[in-house]
């Protein structure tokens, strides 16, 4: 899903960069801001590893194939921490593997890092609705991890809907567009599933892992 | 009286059509041109079935001197026209993945045709791949457990 050089027109691209700038900006300060900062760390640069394999992961959905996201996990599990790992993460994708590219490294990252913000907010919203019990959790964590790979599409969808380039046939085009995000839905189900698993286990196993207040 | 005018309709109706066929003759002519092949396929091999492809004559690069679609095997053949030297911009594109490939094209070297069009790819091979794969998942872990040790 994500997206290459040379298919957003400069000032999306340079809007992108000056967003994950800032956004980038906002996340550190908030983890500095945490009592420890550094204890994050180990646990948000094993999750970049994660996020950096997962797109090898390819699932075929007739007739594409897609691959996983994992930014709603990220979001869930590491708080303001995610932001800076998809943004790594996704630098070492387009470098290495030129999977996404350097001049959309903006846009990419903020189409996958501003949901892995709102699923963590999401998943906090057990401490709103007091939820402690592990049924609970893994629901909110379902919810969490669908929602920042769905939020992802949906701004995939939109960025690429509202600026298809001349001298293409423009139907045809987004009638491949909308095939590609409906073939995410499974994906997206997935990642909730995944992320809901990984949840419970984490609180029944070692509960100070999962982000706290 | 409707049997009688039958048999002069349908008369009519042979002769006129083969007078129809006489007047659509059809002339081939054909040439021997060289063209160019597009292979296009995604990251992870499998081809583009049915992508939009844009070609771009060096002297338009805003308006698409021809479009069309890649076949089940992710390929498109054009034939330039070689009048025109210099960079032809082939696009291809679907559901927001795609390339763009000049294709230098001059009146002297046919070789040169051939060499640009292998981009999008990486150029490194699988094993390549794989290893500087588990180079970067050892640095992310190995960052991971020197800041583990660090607060330990």
């Amino acid at each position: 899903m994500h997206i290459p050089d040379g298919i957003l027109p400069a000032p999306i691209v340079l809007t992108g960069y000056a967003g994950t700038g800032l956004v980038t900006w906002y996340s550190l300060r908030r983890i500095n801001r945490q009592e420890n900062p550094q204890a994050g760390v180990p646990k948000a640069s094993l999750l970049t590893a994660a996020f950096f394999v997962a797109s090898w992961i390819h699932i075929p959905v007739p007739p594409t194939s897609v691959h996983l996201i994992l930014n709603g996990l990220l979001g869930t599990l590491l708080g303001y921490f995610a932001f800076p790992a998809i943004l790594i993460g996704l630098l070492f994708q387009a470098i290495l593997f030129q999977h996404g590219g350097l001049s959309t490294l903006g846009v990419n990252a903020l189409m996958m890092g501003l949901p892995a913000i709102a699923a963590h907010y999401i998943f906090q919203l057990r401490y709103r609705f007091k939820i402690t019990q592990v049924n609970g959790l893994a629901i909110l964590g379902f919810f969490s991890g669908a929602m920042g790979l769905g939020l992802a599409v949906l701004i995939f969808f939109s960025l690429l809907i509202t600026n298809l380039p001349a001298g293409l046939d423009v139907r045809t085009e987004q009638a491949a567009i909308t095939g590609l995000a409906l073939a995410h839905l499974p994906v997206v189900i997935l990642e909730g599933f995944f992320t809901a698993l990984l949840v419970s286990f984490i609180y029944r196993v070692k509960p100070e892992l999962l982000p706290q207040r | 009286m409707k049997k009688r005018l039958v048999v002069p309709l349908a008369a009519f109706a042979v002769l006129g059509s083969q007078i129809q066929a006489i007047a659509h003759g059809v002339k081939i002519e054909y040439q021997v041109q060289s063209a160019i092949e597009i292979q296009s396929a995604y990251d992870n091999g499998e081809p583009m079935q049915a992508a939009q492809v844009a070609v771009y004559s060096p002297d338009n690069p805003t308006e698409p001197w021809l479009t069309g679609q890649t076949d089940a095997n992710g390929k498109f053949i054009f034939a330039p026209d070689p009048q025109i030297e210099g960079n032809w911009e082939v696009q291809v594109r679907q559901a927001g993945h795609g390339e763009i490939v000049a294709i230098p094209l001059s009146s002297d070297s046919e070789s040169k045709l051939q060499a640009s069009i292998v981009k999008g790819s990486t150029g490194y091979s699988a094993p390549q791949l794989i290893l500087m794969g588990l180079m970067g998942i050892w640095g992310f872990v190995g960052t991971a457990l020197f800041f583990a040790k660090g607060k330990s």
